[in-house]
């Protein structure tokens, strides 16, 4: 009987030893669809490009210094506007209402075909024109991790490095922006575009993103 | 599911071919597609210029987002595709370093194999190994041979046609 407790102890040691996850005792908290995942890290950046926020939970991606995460997000950042111009698909078929493609701007002019005597490119110009919200990157996969990049309606931008195989990143992004709109702009000592140094967001990120 | 373009660069970071895949509408021009390789003179010069800033936007994106993710996942990371509301792309780099560039509607799945399949049995067979081919394709001479682009078109309408068919 002796020996069976102190194997159950070894299993559980090992356990915890090998992952973050996968005991089911230690889960037993709260359900929810992100039980078993490995988060590597959580990146914020602000409307101009700047970080404002850095923090790894799990090994996986690279260590970088801190400068070296500062080049990444403005890199990023100027890369997600220009995957928002290169758009390739061809504008929507006419329906009631004309959508064109508004990232003519770089291809060559698509004039609705309702309204031909439009010069091109003027979409600006025409009030029943009504531009299609073109997005920029949503998810990059790599052969080591996956990024998802969330954009908030503010032009805040959520990264969060995982294991490619990490299934509903986007549940996982946006309860982050929930916590961030809960912990951080809710504080009146915060100010806006500045690096995050919220004591209670790291805490409710590290609790939702890192299971011990 | 559906191909929107296709793009191959070299290792001199040059585009060498493109391919659009999808019919841009617009009433000024002709309605014949914008198929074009690097050296075909184009119906329009501002549509070339177009066509060519777009393989140098697609270029630098790929470049940045390959350097990022070799910086992020180690020196034997690679960055496979990314993905918009409204395409994804993908990307295969070739041990010399040759870069092929797809990009489709965003529900497509991995990619990775019908590029490479499209390197192996296309690119290699009919522009390396065609005898008139030069070595360094500056300029995309070389490229754009007859049977490089018939077999890369009916191997794009053998990969994403009968899957719209099955739709419609």
């Amino acid at each position: 009987m002796g020996r069976g407790t102190w194997g159950c102890r070894y299993e559980l040691h090992s356990l915890l030893s090998l992952t973050l996850t996968q005991h089911p005792a230690l889960l037993a908290r709260q359900p929810s669809p992100t039980t078993n995942m490995v988060v590597f890290a959580l990146l914020i950046i602000n409307k101009a490009g700047g970080l404002i926020y850095t923090r790894t939970f799990a090994p996986g991606i690279q260590k970088l210094d801190s400068n070296d995460y500062l080049i990444l997000a403005g890199t990023f950042h100027g890369i997600h506007a220009i995957s928002r111009s290169i758009n390739p698909a061809p504008p929507p078929p006419p329906s009631s209402s004309s959508t064109p493609n508004p990232s003519s701007s770089t291809t060559a002019s698509q004039p609705a075909p309702q309204l031909p005597s439009q010069p091109p490119s003027s979409t600006a110009g025409n009030p029943t024109r009504r531009r299609p919200h073109t997005t920029g990157i949503e998810s990059l996969e790599s052969s080591h991790f996956r990024l998802t990049c969330f954009q908030s309606p503010t032009g805040v931008k959520f990264l969060l490095f995982t294991s490619p195989e990490q299934p509903n990143t986007d549940v996982v992004v946006r309860r982050c922006y929930e916590m961030y709109g809960n912990y951080v702009m809710k504080n009146p000592f915060y100010s806006l575009e500045m690096p995050i140094r919220v004591e209670k967001f790291d805490r409710v990120v590290a609790g939702y993103l890192v299971r011990p | 599911m559906s191909v929107y373009s296709f793009y191959i660069f070299d290792r001199h970071t040059e585009c060498i071919y493109s391919r659009r895949f999808t019919q841009q509408p617009s009433p000024p021009r002709t309605t014949s597609s914008t198929l074009r390789n690097g050296t075909t003179v184009p119906p329009s010069l501002r549509q070339a210029n177009k066509d060519s800033d777009d393989a140098k936007l697609v270029f630098g994106t790929v470049f940045s987002l390959r350097r990022m993710c070799r910086q992020l996942g180690g020196v034997d990371d690679q960055f496979l595709s990314y993905r918009t509301a409204e395409y994804k792309l993908h990307y295969l780099e070739t041990p010399t370093q040759l870069r092929l560039v797809l990009l489709t509607s965003p529900q497509v799945g991995n990619m990775r194999t019908v590029l490479h399949q499209i390197w192996a049995t296309l690119f290699v067979e009919y522009v390396v190994k065609s005898p008139l081919a030069p070595t360094e394709h500056t300029g995309g001479k070389g490229v754009g041979n007859e049977l490089f682009e018939v077999g890369l078109e009916r191997f794009m309408e053998a990969v994403f046609r009968p899957q719209q068919q099955q739709q419609q």
